[in-house]
């Protein structure tokens, strides 16, 4: 039994011998049972990252862990849903699950399959080649569920879903994954879909990880700040902008924060945004497991970080009680 | 949708359909329809060459000379048979040509559709996330059509020697022309696997459908025409020196004929037919192993 679902040790994948990188040097750690979030822009690398996980790319350089063997070993215990939801237009809906079970021999749970295909009215004879592409994502999450996976691998799966359609389908992923356990992977452009259904995040930016740990504790680790025009340090600044006189900043703060500054923890879609429109803000990584494991890309943080970590597992750990 | 329902809320028993199983139901059934044409055109081949059988007594009566009235020969009109031999010796023609270009048709098939399609569109992807290796998944893809391509291809050579009685060759046409030499042995065979691996092998170099078709065509193309144009050198020939006339054998196979101090002939007689063309399947069957080992090589190198 392993703790962790997955694993990134200075993965790097590069595409033809001179093409460019697209993942390099990806180091991070997810445990077990949790909702990750992978989030970046177009092209940042996350298909590609999923791709290795799923044992479909083989890595340029270092390497790519899950459920504590190699991709290749763990193919029985994971799934995968591609971006462009590839199914067999060919085959029925029916045929496509029977081609589950026969191609899972063990795993396969029909009924798990045949519900969430019931729950989206469709009808199992209609060919895959009729379908929507709400529809294919459903067969398709139909697919990867019924293969009972304890790691599941999504690429963005929501995004030819309908509001509706993408509510009930979250709500059916999440209860799958709160009853069995099972880790969930999913990169999307959403990020409002995201803040109630995970509960860690990775962001990738240019096929670099920059910023990875459960997302209390990167929310708690960055602060919010408005003021009039002033002096930040010894805080590290992720972004500014001035409006005015008027001056808001995401920062990580070092130390206590200035009374002058208002301050608010900010949502998920303000740190990540604050985020991709600042690439060269230092990386982040927290495993908000051990304060031991936390390790920070810029030193001169470690100490406030470390602190604000750890207060993030103590609130981490009431909320655990509650969620799900 | 409600059998579905009803079925998946039964406590559903462990045994699943009957028939095949696992990636065998798999590749049976995407490629049903072709599955179904090559039994069709199988089955129609093979009765096709029983009429023709049937028809080769008749077809060698039709060979009788006949003659306009009064020159003692039977009248040309009364032979009702000749045409008959025309039907026959065309049948032949016809199938010996069908069965040595199985090749081409195979290969594009290979490329495009068994391997390419899957690449291109991702459904390998999805393939190899389910609980199949990449290389069981390609050795399915192999394996079941090699067979099915074999057997069909095998029942056809058998019966295409059976219905050319006694090989005949003013009916049946000679031993060394390149069809008729593909299809009397193995050799029919050996090419169409082949083109099966020379299709695979496209399909995992261009990852994509249509490219993969015309490079497995290509491709199979290339090693038809080669052994055609080499297929005289695959074993030496007999050289005779003749001061006045060649006076070969009869269906012996001339390559060479040079003027000096009398005629030199180079050439093959029959009996070098089963050397020849044993030679031609071991190098084809050669070039369809390492095809395929090719494939799969690249396969492992681009998975994990």
């Amino acid at each position: 039994m392993t703790d962790t679902a997955m694993e990134a040790a200075a993965l790097g994948r590069r595409f033809g011998r001179d093409g460019d990188w697209a993942l390099w040097d990806c180091t991070f750690r997810l445990p077990a049972g949790r909702v990750c979030a992978i989030v970046g822009p177009n092209g940042a690398g996350k298909s590609t990252l999923l791709a290795h996980a799923a044992g479909l790319l083989r890595p340029t350089e270092g390497t790519v862990t899950v459920l504590g063997t190699t991709p290749a070993e763990a193919r029985e215990r994971l799934a995968y849903v591609a971006q462009d939801k590839p199914l067999y237009p060919q085959l029925s809906i029916a045929e496509t699950l029977r081609m589950g079970r026969e191609l899972n021999p063990g795993r396969w749970d029909q009924g798990v399959a045949e519900r969430i295909v019931a729950d989206g009215d469709l009808d199992p004879h209609a060919r895959v080649r009729t379908l929507s592409g709400g529809q294919r994502t459903r067969v398709a999450l139909a697919l990867a569920l019924g293969k009972r996976p304890e790691l599941l691998l999504l690429d963005e799966p929501m995004a030819d879903l309908d509001p509706l359609a993408r509510h009930q389908l979250m709500g059916v992923l999440m209860a799958d994954a709160a009853e069995n356990g099972t880790t969930v992977v999913m990169s999307s452009h959403v990020i409002a879909e995201l803040e109630d259904a995970c509960d860690h995040l990775l962001l990738i930016g240019g096929g670099h990880v920059r910023l990875a740990g459960p997302l209390d504790d990167l929310l708690a680790a960055h602060v919010l700040v408005t003021g009039q025009d002033g002096d930040l340090d010894p805080h590290t600044v992720v972004e500014s902008r001035t409006t005015g006189r008027q001056l808001t900043a995401l920062i990580r703060p070092n130390g206590p924060i200035d009374e002058a500054w208002q301050t608010a923890e900010p949502s998920l879609e303000e740190l990540v945004l604050a985020h991709l429109r600042s690439p060269e803000a230092p990386v982040l990584t927290l495993t908000g497991e051990d304060e031991a494991d936390a390790f920070e890309a810029d030193e001169q943080e470690a100490d406030a970080e470390e602190a604000d970590a750890e207060e993030a597992d103590a609130e981490e750990a009431d909320a655990e009680e509650t969620t799900v | 949708m409600t059998s579905l329902t009803a079925s998946s809320t039964a406590t559903r028993p462990s045994r699943g359909p009957r028939g095949p199983r696992g990636l065998l139901w798999t590749v049976l059934r995407l490629h049903r329809p072709v599955l179904i044409a090559w039994a069709v055109a199988t089955a129609a081949a093979a009765g096709f060459l029983v009429r023709l059988y049937a028809l080769g007594d008749e077809a060698r009566a039709g060979q009788s000379a006949c003659g306009s009235p009064g020159t003692g020969l039977p009248p040309c009109s009364a032979v009702d048979a000749i045409t008959a031999d025309t039907t026959y010796g065309n049948g032949l023609s016809l199938m010996a040509t069908a069965m040595s270009w199985l090749v081409f048709p195979v290969a594009a098939w290979a490329g495009a559709a068994l391997i390419g399609r899957e690449l291109e569109s991702g459904t390998a992807d999805l393939a190899w996330t389910q609980s199949v290796t990449p290389t069981r998944w390609l050795a399915a893809r192999l394996a079941v059509p090699a067979v099915l391509i074999a057997s069909g291809t095998g029942v056809l050579v058998l019966l295409y020697d059976w219905a050319r009685l006694d090989g005949n060759p003013d009916l049946t046409g000679d031993w060394y022309y390149s069809e008729v030499f593909l299809a009397t042995g193995p050799a029919a065979v050996a090419y169409a696997l082949a083109g099966l691996a020379l299709g695979v092998l496209a399909g995992m170099l261009t990852r994509r459908a249509l490219p993969a078709g015309g490079l497995g065509f290509t491709a199979s193309l290339v090693l038809y025409l080669v052994l055609d144009h080499y297929r005289e050198d695959l074993r030496p020939v007999v050289t005779r020196i003749n001061p006045i006339t060649p006076d070969l054998p009869r269906s012996a196979w001339q390559t060479e004929t040079e003027w000096g101090t009398g005629m030199t002939t180079t050439f093959h007689p029959q009996s070098h037919r089963w050397p020849l063309h044993l030679m031609e399947t071991g190098i084809v069957l050669a070039v369809a192993v390492t095809a395929t080992v090719a494939a799969f090589a690249l396969l492992r190198r681009r998975t994990a």
